[in-house]
């Protein structure tokens, strides 16, 4: 993959302006949301006010009564098909069944000829509850007398990507539990010459996508396909499989432009209910979400970690330990999964002797949690980076220089059994200490801080690829990666242009329609670049041999003769173009070459992860003392990833982490008093803003070509988001003195520590 | 459904010509322009006006078309992002700039996003950096981290500094 | 989507025709004008109404003059022809700056001053700066005309002394006179304000012959004393020293409450802090 250099690249590694720049500009591109079929019905849902609580009877006569309503469905309406769905186990019911598990769940759905006829029916329905007690945290959950949220064990889904025992439904409410242990961290922190320990509290937070979930379900006897705001469609095709009864070959999804993803729209969310009504009138039914509803569908898991870290008498982390508690809601959705890889993540990218990470998943009466960008690194980012630099400063060393002094090298395997390290943390930690400044003297009341972190990325290397070369030499690339701006529309194109010697002009690309794209597993995980652009490559390479093969036959030669150029092929002083080619093998200017590529966990990617995700970040911050608000002067990442198919795209993934990074940092928490969900709505959710916006904000991306995907290209996108939470509180921390471990910072809680360390300072 | 309907016949000036359309009075114009006019250009997101996704410019005022009722705009002169490339599709400078800066990734606030972009340098053609973030932090992105935005804008207007 | 459920708007072509309508429709029907809270409130269903009496139809509620000693301001008056009228720059500079700083362009471009004042959102900032510039509104109904000062116009979050029938028709703030000093300041967190400090002050040199504070947004409706007022008055020295003690009695009156935008003690303190900029800001 690494015969090309920088500098030797046509299309790939160039900032070329985005493939979808006019649809989106002009307002044509297509979401969701903008799809009308012959006949769409609208559905509106009824949800649960109640966090926990037995569903004793539900009246839905007045409601379907009304004129324009076709029906209203209830868990008490889906005989015949499958309703438990659920990507790490099938726990999740498409609408409550006997019992509702959060306040916002949905019990009920009206569908009519349109949404405000659906909408005036629902508050018509009578639905009759008996509360139950609710556990709100996973304090609750483990209480002696807590009660179950599920009490039966589920079927494992099918697809769960993770290989640990599903340990939801045994009798408690532990959801999923994951150990990680190599060492001895007893003994190490016996001899250790210096320890910090502490208690951190990562928020539960909100995706928030601008678009909210959507789905149009049509089930009729061809089969069930559905239009969904979906990140992975061959995972939601699989759930919709299993409920329908039905071979994947009679279920189709097709995903559009997505506004926005972000880890909330991966595995399947609202398609089943849609599909429920739809197969119930059989008509196409639209079910469109409104933020607040969708605020109410998924969040991310919030953790409570308990960490403590080690050095020897030299500076060097000899152990890491800690526990979390991770709060994964109602529902499983992926967050065993979650839990494993931020178990993972607890040790940075840090070479550590001795480590031990015991992290719980609990069930509780809120939203279900789900993935979220960075996958449960952020969660645990915040100690881990806090730690560092709360270590540092212990034993009066540099930051900057303890985590040079700590980090895990190039080759090194740093994680046992995993692929080794290929991030030049060194090489990134540097340019970020330039970037930002970090030995100009600084200012009273501002502060600065260097953090980085490294995620065992890529998810799972399962992808296929078509790439169909016509023969007026333009090409359609066939894929199953979703766009959700991050720019797959963009960069897989660049990789097919620059393989076939093409104009990037004259590629196109059909994506996210698994009844015509091949399969892809998932669009997440940062893994597109790496693993569908691998089989991107391989796919116009296949081509490429067939069209060798094809020319030997045209023109009567050995296959050896055939020379491989840019563009085309040359034997002897005949050079063809594949236009050229395909016109003689067919005999007309017509018909086509098929290329096809398949990856699975083999050879170059039989390794895990597919990559580490590897970034150093940095922030300069001013603390308004007496408000507690903190303005962010200065923002620099340093993306290592490898090689970027375009360095532009992989730069606006970088700050936008980043900036969702910072939201975390300084305003982003889901409030819950009671069950009750207080600010499901940007009027109380804080969103970071133009107003926001650092006045000095530097972008880097490392290239030594150094990963396993296209020319030595690694992944990226989440990175820059997870050491920016420690980043506030450690700037915080060498600004005032004061140590923050509570997720965001919000202008309260700093005027708080900084009252109360102020108050100790004068015992 | 309550027994009060209204059926207003709503005459204005749409991206420069001349509509009529029928619709109910609690229609928004956001309503109006993605269901009755098939204009689906415009996003719906948040619908509380805060985040600008559904902007539109009514008599070259930027409003929220999800909370503005379409019966405001009788009269009015209404532009949709459909609106701003020209007939022979070429691009508004400030799409132009948007491409060009990478102003946008996933899209969905982008017709907002532009036309907030527009109603400020109609009304102020060389704003400061401060003036920029400060009429533009009524619309909201959730990608970009707003910097390519503010480039775009500067570039547009011909006041861009070296800011990287 | 919210759909927002049926209605019908109805087109006054006078006060008086307004106020009837008003009447008639009762609890089923009210006022409307740039609909910036009262549609959001509808699509969430906190209220309900099946006719909107559309006060834009009424001529003449849309200007700003000047005369006999005050800023008239019409009812309609958008946040946005308020922040860019020359008038009310030349002759209320803090209103403007306050104006300029209301929610976000597109609020400004359709919410009026008055529907906002009618609205009595607590988190808003407005009502804080008129009241503690003494402005008063004009109200009329169908049993005629009267005027009312900002504080007893709100009185309490989302109420008002308006009688069904009643309506605004315009805003008066006394014209500032020559050592006017005034500032407002707010702090901002969420989309709506955590806390706005209005200070108006008759000073001249360094002497303060009276003040007025307000604080806005900490409590149902804006808060202030003539207590307070007493403290902020006597020499620029004097008064600085009292700052602290002056917003502690603020703070009593407003009484504020825990809630998203920050605990009791948090919003108490924040009154210190933004009583002392505020009046830094206003003396400079």
């Amino acid at each position: 993959m690494n015969e090309k250099k920088k500098g030797e690249f046509k299309i790939v590694n160039h900032s070329v302006p985005r493939r979808d720049g006019r649809a989106k500009v002009t307002g044509k591109a297509t979401y969701v949301s903008d799809v009308k079929l012959i006949g769409m019905a609208w559905a509106k849902v009824l949800r649960s006010p109640y966090p926990h609580a037995n569903i004793v009877s539900i009246d839905t006569s007045r409601a379907a009564a009304q004129p324009g309503v076709f029906a209203v469905i209830t868990g008490n309406d889906l005989e015949g098909i499958n309703p438990y769905y659920g990507h790490a186990v099938k726990d999740h019911p498409l609408l409550a069944i006997g019992k509702v598990r959060y306040i916002g769940e949905p019990v009920a759905a009206v569908v009519a000829v349109d949404e405000r006829t659906a909408f005036a029916a629902l508050e018509l329905i009578d639905v009759k509850y008996e509360e139950l007690k609710a556990v709100l945290t996973p304090e609750d959950a483990l209480a002696n007398d807590a009660p179950l949220l599920h009490d039966r064990q589920f079927e494992a889904g099918a697809l769960r990507g993770f290989e640990g025992e599903v340990t939801a439904g045994k009798k408690s409410n532990i959801c999923q539990e994951h150990h990680l242990k190599w060492g001895d961290v007893d003994e190490a922190f016996k001899k250790a010459a210096s320890v910090v320990e502490g208690e951190y509290y990562f928020p539960m937070t909100y995706a928030y996508a601008m678009e909210a979930y959507v789905a149009i379900a049509d089930v009729n006897d061809n089969g069930v396909t559905v239009y969904s705001s979906a990140q992975h469609p061959f995972m939601v095709r699989h759930d919709l499989k299993a409920i329908f009864n039905l071979p994947v070959s009679q279920v189709r999804l097709i995903v559009p432009f997505v506004g926005g993803g972000y880890g909330s729209k991966s595995y399947t969310k609202i398609e089943p209910l849609a599909a429920a009504c739809s197969w119930k009138i059989r008509r196409p039914v639209k079910l469109q979400l409104t933020i607040e509803e969708a605020m109410l569908t998924t969040r991310s898991d919030d953790a409570y970690t308990w960490m403590r870290t080690a050095v020897d008498t030299n500076g060097k982390i000899i152990a890491r330990q800690a526990r979390i508690y991770m709060n994964t809601g109602a529902y499983a959705e992926n967050s065993p999964l979650v839990v494993e890889k931020s178990t993972n993540r607890c040790v940075g990218p840090y070479s550590i002797p001795n480590v031990q990470i015991d992290n719980y998943s609990f069930y509780t009466n809120t939203v279900p949690a789900s993935s979220y960008r960075g996958f449960g690194c952020a969660q645990v980012t915040l100690p881990g980076e806090s730690q560092i630099d709360e270590l540092a400063a212990k034993i009066g060393k540099d930051s900057y220089e303890f985590r040079l002094m700590n980090a895990a090298k190039p080759g090194e395997e740093f994680f046992p059994k995993m692929r080794p390290f290929e991030g030049t943390l060194k090489e990134d930690l540097d340019i970020a200490a330039k970037a930002i400044g970090w030995k100009e003297p600084i200012a009273k009341g501002h502060g600065r801080s260097i953090a980085c972190s490294t995620s065992d990325a890529g998810a799972y290397p399962l992808t296929s690829t078509a790439v169909r070369i016509h023969a007026d030499g333009s090409v359609t690339i066939l894929t199953g990666s979703t766009e959700l701006g991050q720019g797959s529309h963009t960069v897989l194109p660049q990789i097919a242009a620059e393989e076939l010697g093409v104009p990037f002009e004259k590629v196109h690309l059909m994506s996210s329609d698994t009844a015509i794209t091949p399969y892809d597993r998932s669009t997440g995980a940062s893994r597109t670049t790496t693993l569908m652009g691998s089989a991107m490559i391989d796919a116009c390479r296949e081509a490429i041999q067939q069209m060798v093969a094809m020319t030997a036959d045209v023109l009567k030669v050995k296959v050896e003769q055939v020379e491989v150029v840019r563009g085309g092929v040359r034997v002897g002083e005949i050079q063809l173009d594949w236009s050229q080619v395909i016109s003689k093998y067919y005999a007309l200017p017509d018909g086509e070459v098929i290329g096809r590529a398949y990856i699975r966990k083999a050879g170059r990617f039989s390794q895990t992860p597919v990559f580490w995700e590897t970034v150093a970040t940095a922030v300069e911050i001013s603390i308004d003392e007496e408000t507690g608000k903190i303005d962010v002067d200065k923002l620099v990442t340093v993306g290592d990833v490898g090689l970027a198919i375009n360095p532009a795209l992989a730069e606006g993934q970088d700050i936008g982490a980043a900036t969702m990074g910072l939201g975390t940092g300084l305003f982003e928490e889901l409030v819950y008093e009671g069950p009750q969900l207080m600010n499901g709505s940007i009027l109380e959710y804080r969103l970071p803003r133009f107003a926001d916006l650092a006045k000095k904000i530097d972008l880097h991306l490392v290239e030594n070509q150094d990963g396993v995907g296209p020319y030595g290209a690694k992944g990226g996108g989440e990175g820059s988001l997870n050491s920016m939470a420690a980043n506030i509180a450690n700037a915080v921390a060498r600004a005032t003195g004061a140590r923050i471990r509570h997720a965001p910072l919000t202008p309260e809680r700093v005027w708080r520590a900084l009252k109360e360390q102020k108050a100790k300072s004068t015992l | 459904m309550t027994d009060v309907k209204q059926i207003l016949n709503l005459k204005f000036t749409l991206n420069g010509k001349a509509v009529e359309v029928d619709c109910e009075a609690e229609e928004t114009l956001a309503e109006v322009l993605r269901d009755r006019l098939n204009l689906t250009g415009t996003k719906i997101s948040c619908e509380v006006q805060v985040c600008g996704a559904c902007t539109v410019l009514v008599d070259n005022l930027p409003v929220s078309s999800c909370t503005y009722l379409a019966y405001e705009a009788r009269g009015k002169n209404v532009v949709s992002i459909e609106g701003l490339a020209k007939s022979d599709g070429t691009l508004h400078p400030m799409q132009q700039a948007f491409i060009d800066e990478f102003a946008f990734q996933c899209g969905f606030c982008t017709p907002g996003m532009i036309l907030a972009a527009k109603a400020l340098l109609d009304e102020n053609p060389k704003p400061s950096r401060e003036e920029i973030i400060h009429f533009m932090d009524g619309n909201i992105c959730r990608c970009t981290g707003y910097m390519p935005i503010v480039r775009a804008i500067q570039k547009v207007a011909g006041t861009e500094k070296s800011q990287k | 989507m919210m759909p927002l459920r049926r209605f019908t708007i109805d087109q006054p072509k006078s006060v008086k025709e307004a106020a009837e309508m008003l009447a008639h429709h009762g609890e089923n029907g009210r006022l409307y004008a740039g609909g910036t809270e009262l549609l959001l409130a509808m699509k969430h269903d906190l209220l309900r109404y099946e006719h909107l009496v559309d006060v834009k139809t009424v001529p003449d509620l849309n200007r700003i003059s000047v005369g006999n000693g005050s800023l008239h301001i019409g009812a309609t008056v958008t946040h946005r022809a308020l922040e860019k009228s020359a008038e009310a720059r030349e002759h209320c500079p803090v209103l403007v700056e306050m104006e300029h700083n209301v929610a976000n362009v597109r609020v400004r471009a359709t919410g009026t001053l008055g529907g906002n004042l009618c609205f009595a959102e607590p988190h808003s900032d407005p009502a804080a700066l008129l009241l503690a510039l003494e402005a008063h509104v004009h109200v009329q109904g169908k049993g005629g005309e009267r005027t009312l000062p900002i504080d007893q116009l709100i009185l309490g979050a989302y109420e008002t002394a308006l009688a069904p029938d009643e309506l605004m028709t315009g805003i008066d703030v006394p014209l500032a006179a020559k050592n006017k000093r005034a500032a407002y300041l707010k702090f901002q967190i969420k989309e709506r304000p955590t806390l706005g400090l209005a200070l108006v002050m008759d000073a001249d040199g360094g002497n303060i012959k009276s003040a007025r504070a307000v604080v806005g947004s900490v409590s149902p409706k804006p808060a202030r004393s003539d207590a307070v007022d007493k403290m902020l008055a006597g020499s620029r020295g004097e008064v600085e020293k009292r700052l602290a003690d002056a917003a502690q009695a603020l703070a009593e009156a407003a009484d504020p409450v825990d809630d998203l935008e920050g605990s009791a003690e948090y919003k108490r303190h924040l009154i210190g802090v933004f009583l002392k900029r505020a009046f830094a800001k206003a003396m400079a």
